[in-house]
């Protein structure tokens, strides 16, 4: 149990190698990734030993004013970082000397004390103790985003995620404040004990789910996610993806569990609607993207709407008569942000590549890159099948306990109310679930697949080993999940199992999931894959025995040769669901002549095409504008003259005085 | 119920005569269709000679394709027939690896790597028909999973084999004809049939499923057709056994289901892309309204 407060020492350490002097700036980025793949590595041994066998809580104690405590719900979020952070760390080994000359020492520290504060996050167990990390997290992960200060996309959308990151702790913070004032204590143990109101418990639970949401990018909250995410370094991106988000479900998950008392239905309806809503618009706006880093931002949106749609489907179960059933929610929630936890920090390492190698993050630009980058192809193409929620991978096992946990809701009572809800869930999961495919089609197809579309992809170059072996091992690891569910799920029901005594054991059902051969629900993927690969190689073999019989020719053109410009845009390639969806999607088009004289030939014409994120147009925009409004007014009183501002103090007093008197 | 070595066998069987009979059955549609239209048509069995022509040619690949582009095809052949493999049992056993969610998840599997195939020939035609696809199967998704919704209800399982061994003692019912109505419509979208697409043209401005594999010759464009053909029966055997509600044997039913296909094919035209997307919340509708009614 010592193991973690090695973790946080080298952590500590790796943090100080910020403050290495300049010359020695490629000694401190070694020390800085070493520190953070032992600390990592320390961290995920610990927790999945801990997972695995052992019982009481993973650490207690105090240092100063900060109280730890980990039980298996941290544990498992504590399992998510060590896992990310190990092969994200690996990968930074490589990616991050990009940024030599760059503040590369700073990089390497603010590293370091990212994946400290969220640890730190897991293991508090007070509330001071918890909003403190949480802080740190958010100011840490804020100058990673402002890494690239000169941009002024990333500076602006540094800003824009501090303001918001702080609206949400302020919600959070509340709700902390209302819960712990009735119970007369700020420790989490006793936090959960006292005796609310109806009234209190809903306005916690209001101000607790919009500060967690926020954190998780959930509609309409989402908007400072699309923007900071992209702006931060490739290797960042993925950790605030992979690990950063889900932590909102901690924080979401040991209230609800702990601190709320008994869920109320309509709280798990809501959670549930809100989330399979995110999850559709997610996938909706991903689809319509041009920057490869934005798209897997909107893809973060859409994963955090299916995790929290199946820990919402829970929350409903847990108030029906087939209360025993919730765990499966829960567990949904919990394996899906494992496995997406390791799908998107793969993804956005390559991301992270195709930049390196095209020094462009537009995928219109790119195209063919496969023949270039071998490697990183197939291990995208590993993490885009994981995210199509394929079968075989990892993001397969998480969205099919989330479908099961849907039909466990439609069917749990006789009411029309509860199957019309688990048809509306059936029916928005499976549009997030079908654009998700699309959306992943389009990405990979387009910058790995067909022609070079630009000459920045004529000189992309593969990544060095460090940044493939990060992503090798995050591939092989989306693929195992896939394929061995059955022991990782096992283990991380426990840790939901720990919640509520009272639901049933699922360890004989899942014997019957696994292995197949239950008349419930079966998913026997060693056997799948059996099948699968058997008459992939027949056919394989039937197929391409013959190798005189293939050969080369340039596709037909009506007599012309072929251009890269012909193929399929990623514009165009979304273009059948922007028009079908554009009465969400309001796309801007603008078509102005530059040169217009005879109808037929000599045309010149301007094409744009915008896709303004509705919410911030429809909702953010003007809540700007009416706060820049009311500011104006308020100017009006603020004449800069001392004798003014005495009287104001004055009237304020007489004002007090007179509510006193009252 | 435990799994034992002969079910396997049995599977393997049921794979094997769906294989050899999906060529038999659209060859029947088409046959059909013909005999509709005034039209003498082809022989039946016009798609084992197709199958075989494609087999002896040579295979010509453009040379901007990578991998992707040979491995597409076979991969959607082994996900169809290993969705085939899936099925329920037509020699009474139980035993499956997977639900009825693996079975669309495998399908999926197979739309994957064919749409990204579509990408790889590096034209305008391939992207067309990949995109189109897309767009088709985000609109049907939400809908099959309705369908599966309302069996999963009924029978309180998500195995293909519960719901069929449920579904034999349901008859006429208002869900069940709504449901059989839905799927139809649904089916007739999956396979690329009229009203949704048209099997039979390759004219660009009509063709979504036939427009991906513009780029493929010779064994790699037989196995894609004898996939589809496999699919297409899967489908058929599908609504046969889940929602066809007719106390008949199994091949009558699919017999029944291709020439309901045929019908539609002859009365309708194919509509225009934005139009499906109001087929299929149609079918969408009736789907909750049998979760309702039931």
């Amino acid at each position: 149990m010592e193991l973690i407060y090695i973790t946080l020492a080298v952590y500590g350490m790796g943090a100080a190698t910020a403050l290495f002097p300049k010359k020695m700036e490629m000694a401190a980025h070694y020390c800085a990734v070493l520190a953070a793949v032992f600390g990592s590595g320390a961290l995920l041994y610990q927790s999945a030993a801990y997972l695995m066998q052992g019982s009481g809580s993973l650490l207690s104690g105090s240092w100063a004013f900060f109280t730890f405590n980990a039980d298996r719900w941290s544990a498992v979020f504590l399992l998510i970082t060590g896992l990310a952070g190990t092969v994200t760390s690996i990968y930074a080994w490589g990616y991050a000397k990009s940024y030599l000359g760059k503040r590369l020492r700073l990089l390497g520290g603010l590293w370091n004390a990212f994946l400290l504060s969220m640890v730190l996050v897991l293991l508090a167990a007070d509330v001071f103790s918890f909003l403190l990390a949480w802080e740190l997290m958010a100011v840490v992960s804020f100058l990673l985003v402002n890494h690239e200060a000169e941009k002024k996309a990333a500076h602006n959308a540094a800003y824009q995620y501090l303001v918001m990151t702080h609206i949400g702790t302020a919600a959070i913070m509340i709700a902390f404040l209302m819960i712990g004032s009735q119970a007369g204590s700020l420790d989490f143990a006793v936090l959960g004990q006292g005796v609310l109101s109806d009234n209190v418990r809903n306005a916690a639970f209001i101000t607790a789910f919009a500060g967690f949401a926020l954190k998780a990018g959930l509609l309409p909250l989402h908007v400072w996610l699309p923007n900071a995410h992209p702006a931060a370094p490739s290797h960042v991106s993925a950790l605030m993806s992979g690990v950063m988000l889900k932590i909102a479900l901690y924080g979401f998950g040991r209230f609800v569990f702990q601190f709320l008392g008994p869920t109320e239905f309509w709280w798990g309806a809501f959670v549930l609607v809100v989330g399979l809503l995110s999850a559709v618009l997610g996938a909706l706006y991903a689809q319509m993207e041009k920057d490869i880093k934005r798209i897997l931002a909107y893809s973060s949106v859409e994963n955090m709407g299916i995790i929290f749609g199946a820990f919402g489907c829970g929350m409903v179960l847990m108030t029906t008569p087939r209360h025993d059933y919730a765990l499966i929610g829960f567990l949904a929630a919990v394996v899906h942000s494992l496995n997406h936890s390791v799908m998107k920090s793969l993804l956005f390492m390559s991301a992270g590549a195709v930049m390196h190698a095209t020094d462009s993050k537009d995928i219109e630009k790119m195209g063919g890159l496969g023949k270039l980058m071998p490697w990183t192809a197939v291990f995208t193409l590993v993490g885009s099948m994981g995210l199509s929620a394929l079968p075989l991978t990892g993001g397969f096992v998480g969205e099919w306990l989330a479908l099961q946990s849907f039909v466990t809701l439609a069917g749990s009572s006789e009411g029309q109310g509860l199957r019309l809800l688990g048809a509306l869930a059936f029916v928005l999961f499976g549009l997030a679930s079908a654009l998700a495919v699309g959306c992943f089609v389009r990405l990979y197809g387009v910058v790995f697949l067909g022609r070079n579309r630009s000459r920045l992809v004529e000189r992309a170059h593969e990544s060095d080993w460090s940044m493939r072996l990060g992503m090798g091992l995050a591939a092989i690891l989306v693929l195992l999940l896939g394929i061995v569910p059955g022991p990782v799920v096992a283990v991380l029901q426990t840790a939901v199992q720990n919640q509520q005594t009272l639901w049933r054991s699922f360890a004989d059902m899942q014997k019957v999931w696994w292995f197949g051969s239950g008349s419930y629900a079966v998913y026997a993927p060693l056997l799948l894959l059996t099948v699968l690969s058997v008459v992939l190689l027949a056919v394989a073999l039937m197929t391409c025995g013959d190798k005189s019989f293939v050969h080369r020719e340039v596709t037909w053109n009506c007599g012309t040769y072929p251009t890269a410009r012909q193929q399929y845009s990623a514009t165009g390639f979304s273009k059948p669901l922007r028009r079908a969806f554009d009465f969400l999607l309001k796309p801007k088009r603008t078509a102005t002549y530059l040169k217009k004289g005879n109808p037929y030939f000599g045309r010149q014409l301007e094409y744009k095409l915008s896709i303004p994120d509705q919410f911030t147009e429809k909702l953010y925009v003007p809540i700007q504008h009416y706060m820049v409004w009311s500011a104006s007014f308020l100017r009006r009183i603020q004449q800069g003259s001392v004798r003014l501002y005495i009287s104001y103090v004055m009237v304020a007093m007489l004002l007090v005085l007179i509510w006193g008197a009252m | 119920m435990a799994m034992h070595i002969y079910d396997l066998g049995w599977m393997l069987a049921q794979v094997l005569l769906l294989l050899c009979s999906a060529p038999l059955v659209a060859g029947i549609i088409k046959k059909v269709k013909a005999l509709l239209q005034n039209r003498i048509g082809s022989s039946i069995f016009q798609e084992y000679f197709d199958l075989y022509k494609w087999w002896q040619k040579p295979t010509i690949l453009t040379p901007y394709t990578s991998l992707v582009f040979i491995i597409a095809p076979l991969v959607y052949f082994a996900s169809v027939v290993v969705a085939a493999a899936m099925l329920p049992n037509f020699f009474g056993t139980q035993f499956s690896f997977g639900d009825v969610f693996v079975f669309i998840g495998v399908l999926t599997l197979g739309r994957f790597f064919m749409t990204l195939s579509s990408l790889d020939t590096a034209t305008a035609f391939g992207g067309m028909g990949g995109s189109r696809e897309i767009y088709i199967s985000v609109l049907a998704e939400p809908v099959i999973l309705l369908a599966v919704l309302v069996n999963a209800l009924r029978s309180g399982s998500t195995t293909l084999a519960g719901m069929a061994l449920d579904f034999q003692a349901v008859y006429l019912s208002v869900a069940s004809v709504l449901t059989c109505i839905a799927f139809f419509c649904l089916l007739l979208a999956e396979n690329g049939r009229i009203p949704v697409d048209n099997p039979d043209t390759h004219l660009e401005l009509t063709m979504i499923h036939e427009c991906m594999l513009l780029e493929y010759s010779g064994r790699l464009l037989a196995v894609i057709h004898w996939a589809s053909m496999l699919k297409t029966l899967v489908f058929l055997v599908l609504f046969s056994l889940l929602y066809l509600p007719l106390s008949l044997p199994l091949a009558v039913k699919v017999l029944l289901a291709a020439t309901a296909v045929s019908v539609m094919e002859t009365l309708k035209n194919k509509m225009r892309l934005f139009k499906v997307r109001v087929y299929l919340a149609a079918a969408g509708i009736l789907l909750l309204l049998a979760i309702v009614a039931q």
